[in-house]
């Protein structure tokens, strides 16, 4: 079983979103930091178990005594767009306003780029800048609540026009890398987000979460207090295993958003119909892009197989073959 | 004609085979009752369906495919006590088939409509009048609960008087006209001792089916396995030697109990079934609504206006055994038959899931295994022949 390995805090409420959640839109510079004593005891708790730290910072930088402290562990800060300059080993979160601004990816190599339905059209835009410039994207979509049958329909087409891109600009060995197309053909098991297994988040109440969005949807998710022994009720529901949907899925770039499992299903275990759609219609897209590939001589995805399926939501075939005792018993996270 | 076959204890009828579409219409949460194990906590006298909504429901019915593509429905009026909203009742069905005969619907033919009661009313001329208008259609089931005893043990009115001798008025009038019925008896602890005699009186009321539950809840104490074996035992003792078990049902003695887990099923039909209550909300099953519950919000899954949100059925139906067991359970050398309910599992879960099982009935099932293994085998030496079988580990609720 994965064990943890890293911690994410949040400096401030007004942070930078860097996933599917909303973050705070204004917050004044002391009232939403995280306290100076919390800080220390998070970054303490990560020196202690040998975890790395993703700091999430918001439009400001954090002080000095607070920065000499985040330079004592390991870590990767992620930064808005106002930051991007201010940091050589930051990553940047765009938003489509950032692009807007400036017309092309600035700064970074590096970006995760996070956009509703109506702002995907500016996506083949900024896939050119950033295989110009050999970087990669990790999309995320901000309102995957939304994708119904005719924004899946629209999804399909952006996905197939991207891969032409993609094709485009690949060489022998290599392609520009986006998330949704490029990562299922590297990957032969999930590759999930695993908030709660391999990664916890330290809020600015200085209190744990699973992950950013829980703090933002209510304070009551605290899973407790940062402490050596974390107890995390049912985490066998944050595995795999225990997932009838997904441990029969072979979507494996999807994040498989427990966060959003549990808001729109009620469950940290189900993954909601529309995010299932979306991951198989980028898994399909995966495949055919492969077969383009192929034809080129591309030896970048050695030993993948994505194969064609009769469905685009595993929860049907979850519902009609049941998984047999056995294989849940023979089964590996 | 077989040993086997002259063998009715563990043969309970059941419609369609239990293929129908369950829809639960929840018209009262008010009751006359305060029945000590009922697992209705938040019963109130304002939570009341009025025919509006109820017309929705069978409206919505009608027209949902995707999530109701059964061939045939069971109408379940439950409560609260339902007969207290008998002319609601009235309404709602004969809606329905005026209704499913104009759309020229499946259902129009191939319903059932179901009452589970406390009997108090059966008598009352409006319910009298709803039999005979429906009486073709219709399933009804008059809880008693076993002896006087154990029957006002639990069966209390509010100020603790017990209900049987009114209930006992009604009976005879019941199994007249539905002479082939059943009633269900809950066990929860103190009414332990009365188990053989309650089954057995039961049966001499002429009610040849009984269909017995023991609560869900943290309810046993140290040592209530041990009496509730040596009940069921002596219980076994007595149908085998007065040959009772040609002609009437117990549901604690089946063949297809006691084995190791042969299917990933899970036991339960929430979701599969339905349920609304008088806001035309809509849940999974009666025991999802707000005042079913001690320690968690309803789980609604859809309303009368928008349908149903099928993202929030997608637990529900993909929920297996494995998923939510603990691993005791999955390795459990005689699993099957070991009931779970997917209310009283999120009820009780630490955190708000439905996929945690709750295993406070373990030791009840175990005693009820091996009296059930007694029971099998003393009488396969009796019959001279070997009466045990395993079977799916399907849902008898």
């Amino acid at each position: 079983m994965p064990m943890l390995k890293y911690l994410i805090i949040i400096l401030n409420d007004a942070s930078v979103s860097f996933c599917h959640y909303e973050s705070a839109k204004t917050g004044k510079k002391e009232a939403g930091m995280i306290s100076y004593d919390n800080l220390n005891k998070a970054v303490a708790f990560a020196l202690k178990n040998n975890l790395k730290v993703n700091f999430l910072y918001p439009r400001f930088r954090p002080g000095k005594k607070y920065e000499k402290l985040i330079e004592d562990v390991e870590h990767v800060k992620i930064v808005p767009r106002k930051l991007g300059g201010v940091y050589s080993d930051a990553i940047t979160v765009l938003e489509a306003g950032d692009l807007r601004k400036e017309n092309k990816v600035t700064g970074t190599e590096n970006i995760i780029l996070r956009l509703s339905s109506p702002e995907l059209k500016i996506l083949p835009a900024a896939v050119k800048e950033i295989a110009r410039k050999g970087g990669r994207i990790n999309l995320v979509i901000k309102d995957v609540e939304n994708f119904g049958d005719s924004k899946i329909s629209e999804y399909r087409k952006l996905l197939a026009e991207i891969s032409g891109l993609l094709i485009k600009k690949s060489g022998e060995n290599s392609i520009p890398e986006v998330n949704f197309l490029t990562d299922r053909l590297m990957l032969e098991s999930m590759n999930n987000c695993d908030a709660g297994i391999t990664h916890l988040t330290v809020a600015p109440d200085g209190r744990l979460y699973l992950c950013p969005a829980f703090y933002y949807e209510s304070g009551e998710n605290s899973i407790g207090e940062i402490r050596n022994e974390i107890n995390i009720k049912n985490r066998q529901l944050l595995e795999l295993k225990y997932s009838p949907v997904c441990r029969i899925c072979d979507a494996y770039q999807c994040r498989r958003c427990v966060f959003l499992n549990w808001k729109l299903t009620g469950e940290l275990n189900t993954p909601s119909r529309q995010q299932c759609r979306m991951s198989h219609a980028e898994r399909e897209a995966s495949g055919n892009m492969l077969e383009e590939l192929k034809k080129k001589n591309f030896k970048g995805a050695k030993g993948i197989e994505i194969k064609k399926l009769g469905y685009d939501d595993p929860f049907e075939i979850a519902v009609k073959n049941r998984y047999s005792i056995q294989e849940f018993k023979n089964f590996n996270s | 004609m077989s040993q086997n076959t002259t063998v009715k204890i563990d043969r309970p009828g059941s419609w369609e085979d239990g293929r129908a579409k369950n829809v639960t219409f929840v018209v009262t949460e008010d009751c006359q009752l305060a029945c000590r194990y009922c697992y209705l906590v938040g019963k109130n006298k304002s939570g009341r369906m009025n025919f509006e909504t109820a017309k929705k429901a069978v409206d919505y019915l009608l027209r949902e495919e995707k999530f109701l593509a059964e061939k045939s429905v069971v109408l379940d009026f439950i409560g609260g006590e339902p007969l207290l909203e008998i002319e609601l009742i009235d309404k709602i069905c004969d809606y329905f088939k005026l209704k499913s005969y104009e759309l020229n619907h499946p259902w129009f033919d191939s319903y059932r409509i179901s009452f589970s009661t406390n009997g108090l009313m059966y008598s009352d001329k409006r319910v009298q009048e709803f039999i005979r208008k429906n009486k073709t259609h219709l399933s009804i089931q008059i809880t008693i609960d076993g002896t006087k005893v154990k029957h006002d043990t639990q069966r209390v009115y509010p100020d603790g008087r017990g209900s049987y001798d009114n209930v006992l008025k009604n009976i005879r009038l019941w199994t007249s006209q539905f002479p082939e019925t059943s009633t269900k008896v809950t066990i929860s602890g103190d009414d332990i001792p009365y188990i053989k005699e309650s089954v057995l009186h039961i049966w001499s009321l002429g009610i040849k089916e009984v269909n017995i539950n023991a609560v869900f809840e943290d309810a046993w104490k140290p040592g209530d396995d041990e009496l509730f074996e040596e009940q069921l035992t002596e219980l076994a003792d007595e149908i085998i030697e007065k040959k009772l078990y040609k002609e009437y049902t117990c549901s604690f003695f089946s063949r297809t109990i006691g084995h190791p887990y042969e299917q990933n099923v899970n036991w339960c039909g929430a979701g599969k079934m339905l349920a609304f209550d008088f806001k035309g909300d809509i849940y999974p099953c009666i025991r999802f609504i707000e005042f079913s519950l001690q320690n968690r919000k309803g789980i609604i899954v859809g309303n009368l206006d928008k349908g149903i949100d099928e993202n929030r059925l997608r637990p529900f139906l993909t929920l297996d055994m494995v998923s939510q067991s603990p691993d005791e359970c999955i390795n459990c050398d005689v699993a099957s038959g070991c009931a779970w309910c997917q209310g009283a599992n999120y009820d009780f879960a630490e955190t708000g899931t439905i996929f945690r099982r709750a295993t406070y009935i373990c030791k009840m099932h175990k005693a009820r295994v091996r009296a059930n293994n007694y029971f099998w085998n003393k009488l396969g030496r009796r019959l001279k022949t070997d009466l045990r079988e395993t079977n799916p580990d399907t849902c008898q609720c």
